[in-house]
């Protein structure tokens, strides 16, 4: 049995990796539960995001914050741009997926072509910083990511449930017919959310480039657990995402620690597994 | 009085079938109007062809003298329909209020005031629209409609499968809305005595075609023509 302080750190960690699942799980979550859209290639979208901010970043000395500030209304542009696809074509919940998915494989190509398959890291000063808290080493970096979600998460909560638009969107997921009936515009709300969701990827993407190494395969490392976090925080829930995040990455790194790392996912899934043949209304 | 509503010669259904053919009437601001019928007449076409999510063939709906014929239904709910569907269709996973305040539009009909009208809404303003009882959702459908700030509510069998108790209670409030408030309204329902009182005029559909027209005191006064067209004898 490891000792308290090994479980302890397994813990921060864990919690702290978790906040990266609940951003990336966030964008995807807001798109499947109410626009009915199952966007995979949100996480090549992610991924493309941290490329450009690697690119800039390594090539010509930019601050990934001021990338950050280029890259995400780009992004937005092309959750919207995805949106309009998706409409002109009345694509449903499973094309949507099959759609996507292939989009996602395309971009893959895309950065295999211009940035190779090689391993990219971007090495900034500041990626290995960490403080101490008592026994405990916390990562800068992740902690940043961490604050950045849960601010994200928080707002659009109170976004979805305090503004006509968001109020707008929840009523048209659930009958957009009778929605539309009482004047909500479900298609002009489904832009905006759309893109919010593709800057969502943006965000995810800085990170990604400042604390994982890049390669085009990574794009489907975090697609299985990502999945199960957005099922588990409730489809359309961004403060759901996020804590369901946070719970799948501190128990992959506790079963890291107490078992072993090929635990991490057998721990993950069957937390889905549960929840789902508990509650079957959750999907 | 000017025209509220002017339906002229509307022939409307669903796919390639026709449910209502040459369909004239008018309806003024202020006014209530009943539409009775037997099952399966076409009155809820009738609703749902002003709404705007039928199939029209012929004819014409103004309101307010706007042509509604090219309009989607957010565009007509944007000119002043509060449409009661009969089903109710409430938003479940929305909070009563939230019901209300997702489709508010400025004007008279705050929240505060819908809640005066339905008092019960306001003790469960926090509960999911889900968790509401038959009677409940039925004032919370109405009450949405009337956020939209209308100038026409078209209310589908407002008391379909709810308990004397609650009828009452719903007639009542309809009542002040149509007496008191002076809203101007279509309202569709099987049981003819009960919305007789409380409206000014009535029409009554038969095979999709308006067999009869005319005030609501006479026709609750004629017992033959309600046995005729509606089957019912004196309560």
């Amino acid at each position: 049995m490891p000792s308290a302080t090994l479980l302890g750190q397994a813990l921060i960690s864990g919690v702290l990796a978790g906040g990266m699942y609940g951003l990336l799980a966030m964008g995807l979550s807001l798109s499947w539960g109410l626009l009915r859209l199952v966007n995979l290639s949100h996480f090549a979208l992610a991924f493309l995001s941290a490329y450009i901010v690697y690119e800039l970043g390594t090539k010509y000395g930019v601050a990934p914050w001021w990338s950050a500030a280029m890259v995400v209304p780009v992004m937005f542009g092309v959750g919207a741009a995805q949106y309009w696809l998706f409409d002109r074509f009345h694509v449903n919940e499973l094309a949507s997926l099959l759609i996507t998915f292939s989009f996602a494989v395309i971009v893959e190509a895309g950065i295999q072509i211009y940035w190779t398959a090689d391993y990219r890291r971007f090495e900034t000063h500041y990626s290995t910083l960490s403080f101490k808290v008592g026994p405990f080493f916390v990562p800068v970096l992740e902690l940043v990511l961490c604050v950045v979600a849960s601010v994200l998460a928080w707002g659009t909560w109170m976004w979805l449930r305090k503004t006509y638009v968001g109020k707008g969107l929840r009523a048209a997921a659930e009958d957009a017919d009778i929605a539309a009936a009482y004047g909500v515009d479900h298609r002009k709300l489904a832009y905006l959310l759309s893109g919010i969701g593709a800057a969502y990827a943006g965000i995810a993407g800085t990170f990604i480039a400042l604390i994982a190494t890049l390669a085009p395969a990574q794009i489907w490392a975090w697609l299985g657990v990502v999945f199960a976090v957005v099922i588990i925080g409730r489809l359309g829930n961004p403060l759901g995402a996020l804590l369901a995040g946070m719970l799948i990455g501190a128990s992959e790194s506790l079963a890291m620690a107490v078992l072993s790392p090929a635990w991490a996912p057998v721990v993950s899934f069957s937390v889905l597994i549960v929840i789902l043949l508990w509650d079957p209304e959750w999907l | 009085m000017a025209d509220l509503l002017a339906v002229t010669g509307l022939r409307a259904g669903y796919g390639r079938a026709v449910v209502l053919s040459d369909v004239t009437f008018r309806l003024e601001a202020g006014e209530a109007m009943a539409v009775l019928g037997r099952n399966g007449v076409g009155k809820t076409t009738l609703i749902d062809s002003i709404v705007g999510v039928t199939r029209r063939f012929d004819g014409s709906i103004t309101l307010a003298g706007r042509e509604l014929a090219p309009l989607s239904p957010e565009e007509r709910a944007g000119l002043g329909l509060g449409w009661v569907p009969q089903e109710r269709n409430i938003f479940r996973s929305l909070t009563v209020e939230e019901n209300l305040t997702a489709v508010a539009r400025p004007g008279a009909w705050t929240v505060d005031r819908i809640y005066g009208v339905f008092p019960r809404l306001k003790e469960r303003r926090g509960n999911m629209g889900g968790a509401l009882s038959g009677g409940e959702q039925q004032m919370l459908a109405i009450g949405r409609a009337l956020a939209t700030n209308p100038r026409l509510l078209l209310l589908d069998e407002p008391t379909e499968g709810l308990a004397p108790i609650i009828v009452e209670e719903l007639l009542s409030a309809l009542v002040r809305l149509l007496r008191a408030e002076g809203m101007a309204a279509l309202i569709v329902e099987q049981h003819a005595h009960k919305i007789l009182p409380i409206t000014r005029r009535a029409l009554i559909l038969e095979r999709g075609r308006i067999v009869h027209q005319g005030a609501s005191a006479e026709l609750l006064a004629d017992a033959s023509l309600l046995e005729r067209f509606l089957g019912v004898t004196r309560r």
